[in-house]
This record gives structure tokens, C-alpha cells and sequence, in this order.
């Protein structure tokens, strides 16, 4: 054969036998894998990289009473390096200014020459490459720009190589204030105050966003355009009834009180009498580094109250219409003995009394005195029974339903029951606030009732919920119950809890201001009582009231658990706090003002009149009509003038010429500023009130000198 | 005279060769430059630009020495052959004790002066080829004979193949069957071919075995895995899963130049699974057209070979074409789940620096050997 046709046959032997038989089963293949499998393939690269990402809705934010915030979202920043990104040219160029602005503004932990060092080796040293470097955690957005504009990171993500993450966080702007009510939602803990009862609202609806991984290890994901997704809906606000200057001022008097006496715990809360709302919840307790609102103590402690508790004991008596005020009533001097276990009255006072009339024991808080009533009223046949049940009248056994998690419910024992442990004892220590369980919120839900007439007003923390300032739900008060009692047993009660403070264990807390009403207590803690003796753990103050005694207008109470020093009676530790908080609120609420304008309206007399006050027309005649005082004329001009004239005031015009130095006499020091820099004037300025002299005469031509002007 | 013209009159040889390689060249610019963009996120600090220009330099550069080499006789490459596998054996040996080390293995040595990286085993392809097409047609009157034909040509095989293989196993054994189908249109006694097969076979499993006994020393591991990987799982490994899911994505047209979305997740997708992102982006059609490519190439060179009157003319041409196919089908067969992941790039279209320059040059002697042939048709043999 001949040699070249041999060849020529392996050659298409090669080519039919292996090359285009290999080639067709290439081109059978992919059609196989690109069509016919097709969409198997196709779905499981769906799977792979297309992912409905959540898109996390903006968070309401939580508001106080005058719309001021208490907590928002606010997107912080993860700053990170990667300093492979750069190219070696930008990166040499830029490495000792960025690291001189680093360790300058952002760390000063570092030496320049140090953090250059280090940037340089995780570069460049194979075994130190770290190309995730963090640079700053949790900038604000202005650290953010400002970190963006040092040098290489000016040149954007991709050539100076700053990685920014951001994220949402929740901020408090009032930081510790009601904090354990403001609350938070937190992954992994159970959800808190505010935040965690409002969730479902402040939360908003999470958007859903198709979106295809274009980056596995650096998880970056680019939106997909198309119809299926769903913008997230942002949180609505959630207004809520905090006073922030009320919460502030309790805040402080509390954390004073809880300091100087170095308790464990101490609460304290401001309810609105006519409506239930809370101003003001502080809680504060004893935390490693200092003071810190650790537990909702308010809500969520149900503790035995002592002393307070003899107000229910007080009013189920006048209830049950058994006794008088000025019935007396033997107090033993102070210790007396219920089947052989001891009672003894705290307050050494007692010990020089016998025979007291009732309104004196329950003042002066005589265990013995009002024990010794509810046994001589109650102690025979079925009347424990019928004082249970006047407690339940006051609805002392119930949660009040706060919206909040975590209130505790009280405990009050049914009468003579076997699970309850009833014993003869029970009810005399009952009446005096131990074997029964009351948080600090529903006692004063309690004592609030007393101060509104008997309607019992359910403790609320949200008044409405809103979207951009538009109110879209109301959460109106509401009535617990119509009536714990009658008027009369009413005013009685509210005639001793005033009784306590002008005579009784407040007296000491008295003030000229105003007038308020209260009750004290002192409850024993960790207490061991068997006949005779008595081991007691350590003491619980309150103190539970509301102001004016009159017109009550808030209720408070205060309760500091544990106090180590500097006393322990509810008088000497939670009363002064009480009274702080009561002082501030009325000093500063508008509640405690008399309107002048309210008063009979004042013969009008020349001398008594404003003669001469100079100042801008509009300014002066909202308060002429403020003052409700009558008065003539209608100024044309900026600035106007008043006169008396004989019983009426005149309101005339003060025109200034151009160009001229103006008068100014009898001007505030606003409004002869802008008179006289408007009119191109130098101001100096001697003393304060009025302008009673200047140094360039009205009249004169202005040239822009300077003015000196004297006010007294 | 217009370019075209001008262009015309200066390319000369097989146009349709020529314009094979134009196809695969403009297929490996669009290719490489979409399918880069992981590599440029992780290296050039974005710069994906970077990769093109680097690509169109290569390639640019690749078409040049085209056709210088087209320029120059054939038969120069027939006289510098054993040159060039006297240069080739001393550098691959350095290369496998001096060589960078790049990804756990010494295939590269670092080319002085110019920051380049080149793979010797790509320039000792070339020698080992003309070298071997050179002794194939010096020995066609006793081409049958063991000792003095058969001896003579197998020889610098081994050892070339014997110096590639510890390092890159893949490129070692895809030379030995383009020399063993070489001898096989060179006439060479089959029954020694079926020999050197079994003796193949024998020592790539020993070779296998003694990478499991001794993995510290031998680096095979990769290559047990994929084939086990090849063999127990229907679906593929994840490489070879994701190249399908590419595949299929494509469809019929592709989703369009630049539109990959698989590029993200294949590892290497501008190497050993460029074909797949082919697919994704020009779909079923764009990965036949490749296909095509490669074999009219391969009728363009049989044909050639019915006209060629020298016998080292053709079986150069026939070898260079025959390394071209093999290499350009394992690494197809690769993405298509054919056969176990072999690791090697599709020949003129993955991004590549020296590998593009060293298939440019094999196309250089193809166009050479058909330009001579085209100008002197009835000098027959």
C-alpha cells in the first residue's frame, strides 16, 4: 500500500473513530444537560443562589408623652479594611497618612508607625494576609463620612479598599431613663417593657426581596428586578404616657434615696389620678458597677407591703360602717400578743400609750391598734370572711393587666383555706400588710383610686400608636371599677392619709407649699417569728400617697427595699423621695400655678399700670390680651409704645425714620438690638433690663458707628 | 490596496484555519473577560479592565507569533526539533526542583526581567511533537522495525512525559496518547502501540497506588478524588454540578455575553470550566460552534495532509492538531461530565499567558506547513 494513502487512512481513522464520534457525543451531551435535563439544572441553580432575602423594616420608635423619644433606630457602621484591595502605588503613596489618621482619630491606641507596621505585614506577609481588618465598630454616620475621606479610603470601596456594613441598632437618647420600661427586643432573651409588649407594632413588616448571591464567601447579593418583591412597611411609633422632665425628676429623687441609704432595690412610679397613666416608673437596683434599672421592680416584685396595707384594713372597716374615727381603741403600749405570737408597733411612740382614738393609731401606724380592730370586728365567726371580701371590693387581689410582661399577681389568702395555710394569726398580721403579696403598681392603683373618688383607673403606659406623627389608634383610660367605695368611707380614708402627714408618721415630710396625703409603711423582710422573738432580715420603706391632697392631680408611691444605712422607717428613707418628686412636679407643672388671669380683674389705676414700654406691637399685644387687660389703638409700625392714661392704656406707634438713629429707651435688649442693627448700629451693651440710656441721641444720622447702650 | 487586501495577500496558508482561530480567539476575549470578574474581586481590587487587557495583550501577541510562525518554512522546526528538546528536558527538570510553587505544584518558572510566569510544559508539548514527527518521518522505510524505529522515537517520549507528570499529571498522560495516536498514523507496528497502551495504563495505576501509599511524596490525590468522585456520584461534585447548572442555564441561545451568573460559583470558570460559562452565555449553540471549530480544524489539517509532499510536514501538522483536539476534548468532556475533572484549559480560549502563546505557535507551524503545501500542490512525495 502505499505509504501516503496508509497515512491518509489512520488519519481518518483518528478522525471517524475517535475525534467525531468523541465531538458528537460532546454536542448529544450538552443538549442533553442544556435541555433536556434542562430545567432539573436550572432549578437547582435557583436553589443555589436565588433567596427571597428579608428586608428588614425601619422600627417605630417609642415616644414620651410631649413626643420626645425614647427610643429609635438609628444605622450604625462596621468599618473594615482590606488592604490587598489597594493597588501598590495607592497603597504606598497613602499608608503613612492613613495610618498618622487612624491612630490619630479613630485609635489612638496605636502609634502611627505601628498600625503602618501592621497594615504593611497584613498586606504583604503571606502568613499575616488579613483582608478583613476592622477599622472602627458601630460609627455614627458622621464617623462614617469622615473615616470615608481619610486618605486611600477616599478612593471608594474598590481601589482604596474600606468595607462599610451597616446595620440598624436601638438607641435610648434619654439613656437610663425608664429604661427597664422602654424596654428591648432582644435575639435570645425574653422580650422586655415597651418594646416587647408593642412589638408586633413597632416592628413593622419585614419586605421580601428576590435576590441572587453573586458572592458566596463575602455573601453579597444583588437585588433581582422583579415583581415578587415586597418593600418592608415600617414600625408604627408607639406614644407612650412617660413625662420625660416627671421620669427624670423621679429617676434622680430615687436613685438619691436608694445612695444614701444604700438599699438593694428601690422603685418608684407617678400615676395621673384622673386618667391611670404613668409620668414616671423608675426602678433601680443594686448592679455590680453601680445603679442600673436591672428588673421592672414596680411590676414585676410582688412583696409583702406592710403599713400601706392598713389603709384597705381602714377602709373595709368604714365600709362595713363599724367604727368611727374618734372611736378609741386600746393600744397596749404598743405590744400585745395573738394567740402567743407577738406584735409589736415600730414606732417607740407607742410605748407611752394605752387608750387612743382610732384615727391617732391608724396615723401614727399602730400595728397593735389596727390589728386589735379588724380581729375585735372580724375574729368572730364567718368575719374573716367578710373582710376578704372587702378587699376583693378594692380589688386588691387582682393583676391589674398592665400591658407590659411580667406583672406578678398579687396574693391575698381566702378566708380559712386549708391550701392558703389560714391560721389564727393570719388575720390580724393581714391587717398590717404581711401574709399577702401586692406589688408596688397595685398598691398605688389602690391609693390612686382613693384619690379619684373611688374609681379605680387601670395603670397605662401607650396612648396611642402612630405613623408619621398621624394617629391611627387611640388606647383611651380605662375604669378598672366604677367604685371601690362609697363617698363617704372615702372622704374618712382620705381625711387620715392627710392625717399622716400633718400629724402622724409623715409629719416630719410636712410642707407650707402644698398639701398632701399619704401613708407610710415599714415592712420587715426575711422576718423569723416564733412567740416572743423576732428575727428580722432587714426592712422594706415606702411610702404611697398623692398630691395635692385636695385636688389630687398625681399619685406616687415609693418603695425601698433593704436600706443599710441611715434608717429604715418608710418616713426617714422613701417618704424624703416622695417628697422630692412631689416638690419638683409641683414647682414645675403649670397645675400648681394659679392662672393670674383667673382673679377678679384689678381696678385699673395710672400708677399701677406699664407706662412706657417700648417694644415690637405683636409681642405686647398677646400679652396685654394674655393678661386680659383692655387696651386702644392699633400700631401700624414693628415696635409700638404703651401709655397709661388715667384707667386705660394706649398702644401707639414707634416710628423710626431711615437713616437715623432710632430711640430705643424702654426697649427690651431684643428688640433695641434689632432696632438698632437694623438700622446699620454698632451695639454694645452695659447692664441688663431695660435700655434707659444711649450714647448717640435719637435723630442723629447713622453712619454705622458703634452704640452703647445702658439698661437697668 | 485596502487593508482587507493587504491582509489578504499577507495571511496566507489555510483561510480556513485562519478564520478557525480568529472564532476561537474572539470567543476567548468575551469569555475571559465576563468570567473574570470573581478573579478580579479578589485580586486586582476590582479591576476586571485589567483582565481584558492583559487577554487581548496575550492574544494579540499569540496571532503575531501566528504568523511569524506561518512566515517561516516548515522545515525550520524540522531542523531546530532536536534543539529545542535538548533546551526543553534540562528545563523541565529545573522546573520540577527550582519552579514556583503555584497552587501546590511546580509547573511554572518565573521568565527574569519580565513578572511573567511560564509553563515549561507547554514549550516541551511543542519540541516533544515536532521531535517526535521529525523521527516518525525519518524512519517511514523501517518504521515497523523495534529496535531502530520503534526504540529511537519512544525514548524522549518517556523522559519528557516522565519529567512532566510528577507535577501535572493531567498534561503528562494527554501528551503520551497524542504521541502513542502520532505512531499511530506514523505507521508504527500497532501491536507495539497496544503495548505501550497497557504499559500506559499499568503505570498511570501504579503511579495512583503509590500516591495513596505515599501522598506526602507524589501529589495524586486530587486525581483519586475526582475519579472517585467521577465514579460514585451521578451527579458530579460540586465543580462539575455547578458547570451544569451553567449548561442548562444557557439553553439553546444564552443568556448573552456577559450575563453569567454561574461564573460567581464555578471555581475557575476562565480555565477548566470555561466551556460551561460558554454555554451560559451563548448557549447550546455557542458550545457547538467551539465544538465544530476544533473539528473542521482537524479536516482542515487531513486535508491538508492529502496535499502535503513531505511526510515531517503532515505529521507535525497532524500531531500539533491532534494535541490541539485531545486537550481542547478532555477539558469539554471535563464540564460535560464525560469523564473525571482533568484540570486542563480548552486551547486558545481559556485566559492563559504563556499556554496562549505556545497553541498560537502550534497553529503558527499548521499554517506554515499548509502555506507551503498550497504553493507547491503537485510536488507530491
Amino acid at each position: 500500500m502505499d505509504i501516503k494513502n496508509e497515512v491518509l487512512y489512520r488519519i481518518y481513522g483518528l478522525l471517524f473513530g475517535i475525534f467525531l464520534p468523541a465531538a458528537l457525543v460532546m454536542v448529544y451531551r450538552t443538549v442533553q444537560i442544556g435541555l433536556v435535563e434542562g430545567p432539573r439544572w436550572r432549578q437547582m441553580g435557583q436553589d443555589n443562589y436565588v433567596s427571597n432575602r428579608e428586608i428588614e423594616a425601619d422600627r417605630g420608635n417609642i415616644l414620651a408623652m410631649d413626643g420626645s423619644v425614647l427610643a429609635t433606630s438609628i444605622p450604625y457602621f462596621d468599618l473594615y479594611f482590606d488592604p490587598v484591595t489597594a493597588s501598590k502605588e495607592a497603597f504606598e503613596e497613602n499608608i503613612d497618612s492613613l495610618s498618622y489618621c487612624l491612630s490619630r482619630y479613630v485609635d489612638r491606641t496605636y502609634t502611627p508607625g505601628g498600625l503602618k507596621e501592621f497594615l504593611i505585614k497584613s498586606r504583604t506577609d503571606s502568613n499575616n494576609i488579613n483582608r478583613h481588618i476592622l477599622i472602627k465598630r458601630g460609627a455614627t454616620f458622621e464617623e462614617k463620612l469622615k473615616i470615608q475621606s481619610f486618605p486611600l479610603f477616599n478612593k471608594g470601596r474598590f481601589r482604596g479598599g474600606l468595607i462599610v456594613e451597616q446595620r440598624n441598632e436601638r438607641r435610648r437618647p434619654f439613656g437610663i431613663l425608664g429604661q427597664r420600661t422602654v424596654g428591648y427586643v432582644r435575639e435570645g432573651a425574653k422580650p422586655v417593657g415597651i418594646e416587647g409588649a408593642m412589638d408586633s407594632i413597632l416592628r413593622g413588616k419585614p419586605g421580601i426581596q428576590p435576590s441572587i448571591k453573586v458572592d458566596k464567601k463575602n455573601n453579597i447579593w444583588l437585588p433581582l428586578e422583579n415583581l415578587t418583591s415586597i418593600d418592608p412597611e415600617s414600625g408604627l411609633d408607639v406614644q407612650t404616657t412617660l413625662d420625660v422632665n416627671l421620669q427624670d425628676i423621679a429617676e434622680n429623687a430615687l436613685l438619691k434615696g436608694v445612695n444614701a441609704h444604700d438599699a438593694e432595690w428601690g422603685t418608684a412610679v407617678v400615676m395621673d389620678v384622673k386618667t391611670g397613666a404613668i409620668r414616671a416608673i423608675a426602678n433601680l437596683g443594686r448592679g455590680e458597677t453601680g445603679w442600673w434599672e436591672n428588673f421592672n421592680y414596680a411590676i414585676g416584685a410582688s412583696v409583702e407591703p406592710g403599713s400601706t396595707f392598713k389603709t384597705a384594713s381602714m377602709l373595709a372597716l368604714l365600709e362595713d360602717g363599724v367604727i368611727n374615727l374618734d372611736d378609741s381603741i386600746n393600744i397596749d403600749h404598743g405590744r400585745t400578743k395573738f394567740f402567743e405570737q407577738l406584735m409589736v408597733d415600730s414606732s417607740p411612740e407607742s410605748q407611752g400609750l394605752d387608750t387612743i382614738d382610732i384615727a391617732r393609731a391608724f396615723t401614727m401606724s399602730s400595728n397593735v391598734g389596727i390589728a386589735k380592730l379588724i380581729r375585735k370586728y372580724y375574729g368572730e365567726g364567718q368575719g374573716a370572711d367578710r373582710f376578704i371580701r372587702r378587699l376583693k371590693q378594692f380589688n386588691l387581689h387582682l393583676p391589674l393587666g398592665v400591658e407590659m410582661e411580667g406583672e406578678a399577681n398579687p396574693y391575698i389568702k381566702e378566708a380559712f383555706s386549708q391550701a392558703d395555710v389560714w391560721s389564727g394569726t393570719t388575720l390580724p398580721w393581714m391587717s398590717i400588710g404581711y401574709e399577702l403579696k401586692i406589688t408596688p403598681l397595685q398598691m398605688l392603683a389602690f391609693y390612686n383610686a382613693i384619690a379619684n373618688n373611688g374609681i379605680m383607673m387601670k395603670p397605662y403606659f401607650i396612648t396611642n400608636v402612630q405613623r408619621y406623627g398621624e394617629v391611627l389608634e387611640e388606647m383611651p383610660p380605662t375604669v378598672i371599677k366604677q367604685r371601690i367605695a362609697s363617698d363617704r368611707s372615702l372622704s374618712r380614708i382620705r381625711q387620715l392619709l392627710e392625717g399622716v402627714v400633718d400629724e402622724g408618721t409623715a409629719r416630719k415630710l410636712k410642707t407650707d407649699q402644698y398639701s398632701f396625703a399619704g401613708k407610710t409603711g415599714t415592712a420587715q423582710t426575711n422576718y423569723k417569728r416564733s412567740g416572743a422573738s423576732i428575727r428580722i432580715g432587714g426592712y422594706r420603706a415606702s411610702f404611697v400617697g398623692y398630691f395635692p391632697a385636695q385636688a389630687p392631680r398625681y399619685s406616687c408611691i415609693v418603695v425601698i427595699h433593704k436600706p443599710r444605712k441611715a434608717g429604715f422607717y418608710g418616713a426617714d428613707v422613701a417618704g424624703p423621695v416622695f417628697r422630692e418628686i412631689a416638690d419638683k412636679v409641683m414647682a414645675s407643672s403649670a397645675v400648681a400655678q394659679s392662672p393670674i388671669n383667673e382673679k377678679e380683674r384689678p381696678i385699673l389705676q395710672a400708677n399701677l399700670l406699664p407706662g412706657m414700654d417700648v417694644g415690637a406691637a405683636n409681642d405686647l399685644r398677646d400679652v396685654m390680651k394674655y393678661l386680659d387687660l383692655p387696651f386702644y389703638g392699633r400700631p401700624e409700625s414693628e415696635m409700638a409704645v404703651i401709655r397709661s392714661h388715667a384707667d386705660s392704656i394706649l398702644f401707639q406707634e414707634r416710628r423710626t425714620a431711615e437713616k437715623v438713629v432710632p430711640n430705643v429707651r424702654g426697649m427690651t435688649l431684643r428688640d433695641a438690638l434689632y432696632t438698632l442693627e437694623n438700622a446699620g448700629l454698632k451695639v454694645r451693651i452695659n447692664g441688663v433690663g431695660k435700655v434707659i440710656g444711649q450714647s448717640i441721641r435719637p435723630g442723629n444720622k447713622t453712619r454705622g458707628q458703634s452704640i452703647l447702650i445702658t439698661l437697668r | 490596496m485596502s487593508v482587507l487586501a493587504r491582509v489578504n495577500a499577507e495571511l496566507r496558508g489555510d483561510r480556513a484555519i485562519w478564520a478557525v482561530l480568529a472564532i476561537l480567539a474572539v470567543f476567548s476575549l468575551l469569555v475571559v473577560y465576563s468570567s473574570t470578574g470573581t478573579l478580579a474581586y479578589a485580586k486586582g481590587g476590582g479591576h476586571t479592565e485589567a483582565f481584558l487587557i492583559r487577554q487581548t495583550i496575550f492574544i494579540v501577541g499569540g496571532l503575531l507569533i501566528t504568523y511569524l510562525c506561518h512566515s517561516t518554512n516548515y522545515m525550520f522546526f524540522h531542523r531546530a526539533a532536536p534543539y529545542l528538546l535538548l533546551f526543553a528536558v534540562p528545563l523541565l527538570f529545573y522546573t520540577l526542583f527550582f519552579g514556583a510553587d503555584i497552587n501546590d505544584a511546580k509547573r511554572w518558572i518565573k521568565v527574569p526581567f519580565t513578572g511573567l510566569t511560564f509553563q515549561t510544559s507547554d514549550f516541551a508539548k511543542i519540541a516533544l511533537i515536532t521531535f517526535v514527527a521529525r523521527s516518525i518521518s525519518a524512519k517511514q522505510d523501517y518504521i515497523k522495525d523495534w529496535k531502530s524505529a520503534f526504540l529511537p522515537i519512544l525514548v524522549p517520549v518517556l523522559i519528557v512525559c516522565g519529567l512532566i507528570a510528577p507535577a501535572d499529571l493531567s498534561t503528562a498522560v494527554l501528551l503520551f496518547a497524542t504521541s502513542l495516536m502520532m505512531m499511530f498514523v506514523g505507521r508504527v507496528e500497532i501491536r507495539y502501540i497496544l503495548l505501550l497502551v497497557l504499559l500506559g495504563i499499568v503505570l498511570f495505576g501504579g503511579l495512583l497506588m503509590l500516591a495513596d501509599a505515599f501522598p506526602e511524596v507524589i501529589r495524586a490525590s486530587t486525581w483519586t478524588n475526582r475519579i472517585r468522585e467521577f465514579v460514585l456520584d451521578a451527579d458530579g461534585g460540586f465543580q462539575v454540578q455547578q458547570a451544569k447548572i451553567a449548561i442548562a442555564n444557557g439553553e439553546l441561545i444564552g443568556e448573552g455575553p456577559g450575563n453569567s451568573i454561574q461564573r460567581n460559583f464555578l471555581p475557575s470558570p476562565y480555565a477548566d470550566f470555561i466551556y460551561a460559562i460558554l454555554c451560559e452565555e451563548y448557549g447550546l449553540l455557542g458550545g457547538i460552534t467551539v465544538i465544530s471549530m476544533y473539528i473542521i480544524l482537524f479536516f482542515r489539517i487531513t486535508r491538508l495532509v492529502t496535499k502535503s509532499s513531505k511526510a515531517f510536514g503532515a505529521m507535525v501538522a497532524v500531531g500539533l492538531g491532534i494535541m490541539l483536539l485531545t486537550q481542547a476534548f478532555i477539558n469539554i468532556a471535563t464540564a460535560l461530565h464525560l469523564i473525571p475533572v482533568a484540570g486542563v484549559p480548552l486551547p486558545m480560549v481559556s485566559r492563559g499567558g504563556t499556554a496562549t502563546l505556545f497553541t498560537c505557535v502550534a497553529f503558527g507551524i499548521i499554517l506554515s506547513v499548509s502555506r507551503y503545501v498550497e504553493q507547491n500542490p503537485a510536488n507530491e512525495a
